[in-house]
């Protein structure tokens, strides 16, 4: 418990630190846009006041995080609040978000579609047989809507010149 | 009387039976995503974005709004059937009516939310329809300096005074207002912040923020902490037609009204701010104060009430300024964009037509919803019991495939990446994400509005504050930050003491 406490206190740290960091580099960034010398208000000068905004409230964030004035993580109907973070399920669900966009160029996207909502469901505790065929199912009906229905077509991958898959 | 007349053109364009299937679509569209949780209607509007380009903006615009009105009745269903606590705007709902379904009278506290929000989203919407021609008259006589005051305004109340954290909700108007520049400036034709990568030339789109901080930020968060188990729905039980329901429930409705409408309609609050003061009237004019914290149906219809008519008023500086002040309002605003008009005071004169129809659709719509929520409401209990894994699953799935429909690059899916990644971030240390949203809609027109008020004043920066409708907005905000933080330090001391 002590150790959690400890790890979300240095995770506050870096997301303030985080928040001032692109505030930096916004004030940086912003000196080389060109501008005029003769115009007044030109496109550096709110860049400027949003650089000073974030580093002012990242620091001010790190203050109140070394005050022990700590975030209040944000309820929900599915979130057991005392639970430990479980990283593993996250990092999983950022691979199938991974591997998602990487298939969808290689194979198309209903393989892609299906990949991403198989692997989200099953992280997330779904039987694997019962995920399987509802993500196919789901992956080929949006293909077919898209195809036929709303004339914006879904690179089919392996599907490409398959009647109602291939708009 | 102009404005009547209007409102009948449109009430004769919404009524027609393809905008009709448009405003059913929307509304139960709405109902399903404010029961559903891990969902709501800011990102459902922005998942709709890419999908409704081939629409007309007149259809487009009917869905949106049934899906905003019908987010707002879907979540008090929620809430009451529930045993945890859900969106902020329903949480004082939880507090009674999840008492009263436990007491058996489940029923009951469905119908006061339920007839209460129809109740006070039609009031309320007669009240937008009489305000809002004025307002934009008043409007147009507005020039940049008085555009920026409002915009001022209304990010200090969105960020700083709502939430927990004011430095938290700074930080994330803050990060929302850099995203905001990324790419193409519009008066000097420079890139900003591009780091020379071309997709960012263009800048982000909306949609693919909105997505990843409301999607895939959200599912990323509830999968960290996911609640196990079964998920527990209490039955819904007991009769509610009974003289004492409608005898305790009809001032509530009327006063939720009242207490919600101004409220949502000043940028200074939005649905959740109504909802408690709401409460808090209701148990002090109560002859029963004991009841409440045990199920008084008072402290269900009450607020309920004011969460609609909150949502209804919200619709005035949107649709008469331009102005959001809610996530979801700010996501409106980047639809009507996408279709190349700009809300605000010409809106009523230049899109007449569609304004009163998008109008005429929301007394519609409001009646579709009391259908929806009233006799099916045992529909909305079975959708609340979608298994968790496929629930989110199907979350991540839509939110990269709306993502994806908005220009079909999968760069954009990269971006959808890192600001999921920290929409997580912000949800775990209590940043809030509505005013990134809000930070990154209006960042650009306040930019605009600002160096438009200089270039007039050839530099000199008093011209900002010189405008007396300026001035008055300043004045009245200092007043407002004044109070909040009188509220704050008497909250801290009756913390102190307990």
């Amino acid at each position: 418990m002590i150790s959690g406490k400890i790890s979300a206190k240095v995770e506050e740290y870096v997301f303030g630190g985080l928040v001032a960091a692109i505030g930096v580099f916004t004030l940086l960034d912003a000196t080389t846009i060109a501008a005029r010398a003769d115009n007044a208000v030109g496109p550096r000068a709110f860049p400027y006041a949003v650089g000073v905004l974030l580093v002012a409230t990242g620091v001010a964030a790190i203050i109140a995080t070394a005050r022990g004035k700590l975030g209040q993580a944000e309820e929900g109907e599915d979130v057991a609040v005392d639970s430990r973070t479980d990283w593993v399920t996250v990092g999983k669900l950022v691979a199938v978000l991974i591997a998602h966009l990487v298939l969808i160029d290689l194979v198309g996207w209903p393989v892609a579609a299906t990949v991403l909502f198989f692997g989200a469901a099953w992280t997330l505790g779904a039987v694997w047989w019962r995920a399987l065929p509802i993500a196919v199912a789901l992956a080929l009906v949006v293909q077919v809507v898209f195809a036929s229905g709303l004339g914006l077509s879904l690179p089919a991958g392996i599907f490409e010149g398959v009647p109602f898959l291939d708009g | 009387m102009d404005s009547i007349t209007a409102l009948l053109e449109g009430f004769a364009t919404a009524a027609q039976p393809a905008y009709l299937l448009y405003a059913l679509l929307g509304v139960t569209l709405g109902t399903a995503v404010g029961v559903l949780p891990g969902i709501g209607p800011a990102m459902t509007v922005a998942l709709l974005l890419p999908l409704t380009y081939t629409l007309d903006p007149t259809a487009a615009l009917i869905i949106f709004a049934g899906i905003y009105y019908g987010g707002m009745y879907g979540g008090s269903t929620t809430s009451i059937l529930l045993n945890t606590p859900g969106e902020s705007a329903s949480i004082v709902t939880a507090l009674e009516g999840n008492k009263m379904a436990r007491a058996g009278r489940g029923a009951a506290a469905l119908a006061t939310a339920a007839i209460g929000s129809f109740v006070a989203g039609t009031i309320a919407t007669v009240l937008l329809t009489l305000l809002a021609p004025t307002i934009a008259d008043i409007a147009v006589t507005l020039g940049p300096a008085d555009y920026v005051a409002l915009m001022v305004v209304a990010f200090t109340t969105v960020a700083a005074l709502l939430g927990s954290s004011p430095v938290r909700g700074l930080a994330s108007l803050g990060l929302g207002l850099f995203i905001g520049l990324i790419g193409t400036d519009t008066l000097s034709g420079q890139q900003r912040f591009t780091l020379g990568v071309s997709t960012l030339a263009d800048g982000i789109d909306v949609v693919v923020v909105a997505v990843g901080v409301f999607a895939v930020g959200e599912a990323l968060y509830v999968a960290s902490r996911l609640r196990h188990g079964p998920i527990e729905v209490i039955p819904v039980g007991g009769k509610w037609m009974t003289r004492e329901f409608w005898a305790r429930s009809w001032k509530p409705w009327l006063r939720g009204t009242f207490i919600g409408f101004p409220i949502g309609t000043v940028p200074a609050g939005g649905a959740d701010v109504s909802t408690f003061v709401s409460y808090a009237a209701e148990k002090k004019l109560s002859k029963k104060p004991e009841e409440f914290g045990h199920g008084a149906i008072e402290g269900v219809a009450g607020p309920e009430a004011a969460n609609n008519a909150a949502a209804a008023g919200v619709l005035v500086p949107l649709l008469t300024l331009g102005l959001p002040t809610t996530a979801t309002a700010a996501v409106i605003v980047a639809a009507f964009q996408s279709y190349g008009i700009q809300p605000g005071p010409l809106l009523f004169t230049n899109n007449s037509a569609m304004v009163w129809a998008l109008i005429a659709s929301l007394y519609i719509g409001n009646v579709m919803l009391l259908v929806l929520n009233l006799p099916l409401v045992k529909m909305w209990v079975k959708v609340l019991q979608i298994p968790r894994p496929y629930l989110y699953a199907g979350i991540l799935l839509f939110a990269a495939l709306g993502t994806y429909a908005v220009n079909f690059v999968v760069d954009d899916l990269i971006v959808l990446l890192i600001i999921g990644v920290a929409g997580f971030f912000m949800r775990r240390h209590g940043y809030p994400v509505a005013p990134l949203v809000v930070g990154l809609i209006l960042g650009p027109m306040a930019e605009e509005q600002v160096r438009r008020t200089l270039q007039i004043s050839e530099g000199s920066l008093s011209a900002l504050v010189t405008s007396p409708f300026a001035a008055v907005a300043y004045s009245v905000l200092v007043v407002l930050l004044a109070v909040a933080v009188v509220v704050r330090v008497r909250r801290k001391k009756a913390e102190t003491l307990v």
